[in-house]
């Protein structure tokens, strides 16, 4: 294979998506020419880049998302049953039936609906109280015509269990700390960690935003948990943590911030991990700031 | 329950298995959806209209593929046609407003705003301008082979399986696809 051939294929060599004898082919001519091999690099680099370019979701998104969708398929799977049933009962197919009922539905559709929007959002709580709330909204989801000249409406109630109180009671903390490890929602993990980060003094709390800055799929969530930890920059424990952070998060900007923490107390460990550090690391900002700190302090930016 | 326990759980109208089986999904394909259109609100379509799809023809599912190849048809097929219409709207106002590429930048500063990720604002402005505008010149096939491949994960057999089409073909897509994006990028990385 000639360098053009090869440069050609460089992509999808790095995909891994070659066949057999194409990579055979490749890896041959890349074995004994250093220009490609800068070329493949360079290709490394681009794909890179390319990952950069993800448009992620935001974190609540995907909630919402969700809510709207089961809402939706009550109201599908409520249709269906209805005009199955109607359709069996009546004996008729349902697009001969519907038409004749679509007024009517109209009709109760308007009037539940003025009569569903007024039950609104009950009165707050006291604080410092737990309460059992009694439906906090309602909507009309579906209407449909019965027999006799009835109409049933199908209201659905959001009926959720309020608990109120300050950060620092113990069932609110517990429940601020499940929520910080919802896997299903970014948004609420990130809220919660907020909340937490003014509740630093029990260890249950520092050990769950520990957790957070080294296990959270979302970087968003774990910045929030680091942002939290920051006056504990100089505890042991906390530096250890940390520093395998540094070592191992995949997100530059967390990295950064890591550094900003480990900084403020300067260390031969701190050294040692920063040089560490320079060696695999492919985020030029991220090296920037390495070598700042390192020249600050008068150390070499590589061990030798 | 296993994957399959919950379709048929789901097919014989168990709602909560349903929604499992919506949970276990629904995360890659509302990121699918986003990357792919980059708008909250046409992902979100997509997303809704996925579902509704699936709710409305599970019981018409019959384990010849796997659902996730089911699903990603449905989901592929929607985007295709959404990247499609999106085309057809900037083709269009492309000689009224020549400037689409600061609208473009607009509307990914308002993302970076939005979603706040420090990693983006360490890449540079420019690199993002020519990267985004070279996704947006690929053809929709090409930039959803792409998009399976580079963004998902997936395998050019499994991408050919999706989209109908065979994996040599799949990877034809994707060396134009990358040919393109390389070209767009000069000697810039």
């Amino acid at each position: 294979m000639t360098c053009d051939e090869v440069r050609l294929r460089l992509s999808l060599h790095v995909y891994g998506e070659l066949s057999f004898n194409e990579e055979e082919a490749v890896e041959t001519h890349l074995a004994g020419c250093e220009a490609c091999r800068v070329a493949l690099e360079r290709t490394r680099l681009m794909h890179e880049a390319w990952d950069e370019m993800e448009a992620a979701p935001a974190p609540t998104m995907l909630a919402s998302s969700r809510r709207e969708l089961m809402a939706r398929v009550a109201v599908a799977r409520e249709s269906k049953g209805w005009a199955t049933r109607l359709a069996e009962r009546l004996g008729l197919k349902w697009k001969l039936v519907s038409p004749i009922w679509q007024p009517l539905g109209a009709m109760a559709l308007l009037v539940a609906g003025y009569l569903g929007a007024r039950v609104g959002p009950l009165a707050p709580g006291r604080p410092d109280e737990a309460s059992l709330a009694a439906p906090l909204a309602s909507r009309v989801r579906y209407v449909e015509p019965e027999t006799a000249g009835r109409v049933r409406v199908v209201v659905e109630e959001a009926r959720q269990r309020v608990l109120t109180g300050r950060p620092d009671d113990e069932a609110i903390r517990r429940l601020l700390m499940a929520a910080a490890r919802d896997p299903g929602d970014p948004g609420l993990r990130a809220e919660s960690v907020n909340l937490l980060r003014g509740q630093l003094d029990s260890e249950d709390v520092r050990a769950t935003l520990l957790y957070e800055v080294q296990h959270d799929p979302n970087a968003g969530v774990r910045l929030a948990a680091l942002e939290g930890l920051k006056q504990f920059a100089g505890d042991p424990q906390m530096r250890r943590v940390l520093t395998q952070v540094l070592l191992s998060d995949r997100n530059p900007g967390v990295r950064s911030e890591v550094i900003d923490v480990l900084v403020e107390k300067r260390s031969d460990d701190v050294v040692g991990t920063l040089q560490e550090l320079m060696h695999g690391e492919e985020n030029q900002d991220v090296r920037d700031r390495c070598e700042r700190v390192l020249a600050s302090w008068k150390a070499s930016a590589g061990t030798f | 329950m296993d994957e399959t326990e919950l379709i048929r759980a789901a097919q014989a109208g168990d709602e909560r298995a349903f929604e499992e089986l919506v949970r276990m999904h629904d995360q890659a394909v509302l990121r699918l959806a986003m990357n792919l259109l980059r708008s909250p609100e046409d992902a979100n379509d997509v997303y809704q209209e996925a579902f509704l799809r699936v709710f409305r023809n599970l019981n018409s599912f019959r384990f010849d593929c796997s659902f996730h190849t089911w699903l990603y048809r449905i989901v592929t097929n929607l985007c295709m046609d959404a990247l499609r219409r999106k085309k057809v709207r900037h083709e269009q106002k492309r000689p009224a407003a020549e400037d689409g590429a600061i609208s473009d930048r607009i509307e990914r500063v308002e993302e970076d705003r939005v979603h706040g990720d420090p990693q983006r604002a360490l890449l540079s402005a420019e690199l993002r301008e020519r990267i985004g505008k070279a996704l947006g010149e690929l053809t929709p096939r090409e930039r959803m082979v792409f998009e399976l491949r580079h963004y998902q994960g997936m395998r050019l057999r499994a991408i050919g399986e999706v989209l109908g089409a065979s994996e040599e073909a799949a990877k034809n897509c994707l060396f134009r696809a990358t040919q393109k994006m390389r070209a767009s990028l000069g000697d810039f990385v």
